[in-house]
């Protein structure tokens, strides 16, 4: 029983790790049709930043915010100058982020190497705590409420807030906004900087736990797109639960079925998506 | 028709007649670019002609690939082998296909890339075939009256097998299958509204694309005896996509040429330097942000400064030009 509770709370950790990348990438694409696929670059080179400042003694709160900061810059700059031009041009986009995906996994591998490299866990959640007889890291159960903490203010943001109201008008229809007289690029670029800050702050997090390697952008950036097709595009709440189920699958895929278990979320996948093509809080496509 | 034959015969005057003017070296390199020409062209269908965006094309070239390699290891003849590799990725295609086929666009393009993702992480991970080290093999193509093992051999099978594909794609796309599909492409609501089955002529093309990677994949594994997990990751993906969009998208020589250049560029600049990973990338967005038609085209556009006598065959060939301005605006 212990060892159930343990593998669904490890299955919980890495699901909110994935719900931090997968949220940014949903809404992104709720809102402007843009399938970003360098935002897992956004949660690598957060990882790698944290990981640079960490080593050098700083403390890791202050690294998790400066990295975040660091990458929403990058993105600020990554969206003014390039992906802005394609709005509406949906192949052009993917091709570019694409290669920006390839730029700056290489640049990351240029400066910090391909060794396999990790975040110390910050010392005042450095311990564990007793489920009977098994023993559960505190970081995790952290980042398990950091994850629903973020649910919870995206709910709040949403419903309660004039910008959510905004965004999710902009969701539906981005061309009525605009000639409401909203500022639909800024709106954009506040959203794509804010998808960028959480996955930053999902790569700072996995640090300690998944740590960093070469090409893990991929592994993340297909897990929430799995996660993002199952929950359907351009619904945070969609990711949330996506990224619970396939956290779970994951961890008891990982325990019961090894040899299969990256196949699994997969099954999951095109399962949702053979009864719902738009994937379970999607709307249809007009 | 008529033409398509005589490009074919050009095309295979060109490769008979080119180990005579290169070096072996070259020769070597060559054979992988008419692998990866099969394999681009293949990709090039279904994105020119189908309008779908894959980012998983791997998928089937790394699936004919291990077919051959792990096939080998009971049976040599290559008329078992590759009409294997041909059918098992076929094969994949349909049931992949049938799924990602619902959806357009981008969730095509997530869907592909996802599935192709799950065999990659699965080839890595599993313990058969190899695992992570991959699955090395010792065959050779066999025509059954003999096995050809020098260079030279192996560049005029694969040679055979280009050839060979490129005239099936003519003949493919040439023929009322391969008009509906561009219809498709071009004007969906309108073909539904003829009364043509859509999704079933987007199934067979990737049906027939995915085939002809396995194809590529197959002979993929003559020329490097060993079959490894990367085959199926994201950066084969993407390079096979690199060359379709550097050649030309809509045409069927261009990702040929795109794959030339592309082996070429790669080989050179890795002597110099390790951080190819960052050059491709570059040099996709450089494609993104100031490419619209590709190599082929800008040969055409030259070719029709050039040649201003020659209006009314130009003509024919504009023609063709705008189609492809129109379909790259489009998308």
């Amino acid at each position: 029983m212990d060892l159930f509770i343990v593998n669904t709370l490890s299955g919980l950790t890495y699901g909110m790790l994935l719900f931090l990348m997968a949220s940014g990438l949903s809404i992104v694409f709720g809102l402007m049709r843009i399938i970003n696929l360098s935002h897992g670059s956004f949660f690598l080179f957060g990882s790698y930043v944290a990981y640079a400042m960490v080593s050098r003694g700083m403390n890791f709160w202050l690294a998790l915010l400066l990295s975040t900061i660091c990458v929403t810059v990058l993105a600020l700059l990554l969206e003014k100058f390039l992906i802005s031009r394609f709005h509406g041009n949906e192949a052009s986009q993917v091709l570019l982020t694409l290669g920006l995906i390839f730029v700056i996994g290489d640049i990351t591998l240029w400066i910090w190497g391909g060794d396999f490299l990790s975040i110390p866990v910050p010392s005042i959640l450095d311990f564990s705590f007793a489920i009977s007889e098994s023993s559960f890291p505190i970081y995790r159960l952290f980042v398990i409420a950091i994850g629903i903490i973020c649910a919870v203010l995206l709910w709040y943001f949403e419903t309660k807030t004039k910008v959510g109201m905004i965004v999710r008008a902009g969701v539906d229809d981005m061309e009525m906004m605009g000639a409401l007289g909203f500022n639909i690029k800024l709106i954009f670029t506040a959203v794509f900087l804010f998808g960028a800050a959480l996955a930053a702050i999902g790569g700072v997090l996995s640090g300690p736990i998944l740590g960093m390697y070469p090409k893990m952008e991929f592994e993340i950036l297909v897990n929430s797109l799995v996660i993002v097709l199952i929950g359907g595009l351009g619904s945070w709440k969609g990711a949330f639960i996506g990224a619970i189920v396939i956290g779970i699958i994951d961890s008891f895929g990982k325990i019961y079925l090894p040899d299969v278990s990256v196949l699994l979320i997969f099954v999951v996948m095109v399962i949702v998506l053979m009864f719902k093509p738009t994937g379970l809080f999607g709307r249809v496509e007009s | 028709m008529k033409k398509s034959i005589i490009v074919t015969l050009l095309l295979a005057i060109a490769v008979c007649t080119l180990p005579f003017v290169i070096s072996p070296f070259v020769l070597f390199m060559l054979t992988e670019v008419l692998i990866m020409a099969i394999f681009a062209m293949s990709l090039g269908l279904i994105m020119g002609y189908g309008g779908l965006q894959s980012l998983g094309h791997s998928a089937f070239f790394g699936i004919g690939a291990y077919t051959v390699a792990v096939l080998s290891q009971y049976v040599t003849s290559i008329y078992i082998l590759l009409p294997a590799a041909i059918i098992i990725s076929g094969i994949f295609a349909l049931l992949t296909g049938l799924i990602a086929v619902r959806n357009k666009g981008i969730f095509f393009l997530m869907i592909t890339l996802a599935i192709t993702q799950m065999l990659f992480l699965f080839f890595r991970q599993s313990d058969l075939w190899g695992g992570a080290d991959g699955l090395g093999t010792s065959v050779k193509p066999n025509l059954g009256f003999m096995e050809l093992v020098s260079p030279l051999s192996l560049f005029y099978f694969t040679g055979a097998f280009f050839i060979l594909s490129y005239f099936f794609l003519r003949l493919f796309v040439n023929s009322p299958l391969g008009k509906g599909l561009k219809g498709v492409m071009e004007n969906e609501g309108r073909m539904i509204a003829l009364g043509y089955n859509v999704k079933k002529y987007q199934i067979i093309a990737y049906v027939f694309a995915g085939g002809l990677a396995g194809l590529a994949g197959g002979l993929y594994i003559f020329k490097t005896q060993f079959a490894s997990p990367e085959l199926f990751s994201v950066h084969m993906a993407t390079t096979v996509l690199i060359m379709v969009f550097i050649g030309g998208l809509g045409t069927l020589f261009g990702p040929v040429i795109g794959a030339g250049v592309f082996i070429f560029l790669q080989n050179y600049i890795s002597t110099m330097t390790d951080r190819w990973s960052l050059i491709m990338g570059l040099l996709f967005i450089v494609i993104v942000l100031y490419n619209r038609g590709g190599i082929l085209q800008l040969l055409q556009l030259i070719g029709k400064k050039l040649i201003p006598k020659k209006n009314i065959l130009m003509d024919k060939k504009g023609a063709t030009i705008i189609e492809l301005n129109e379909s790259g605006k489009a998308k």
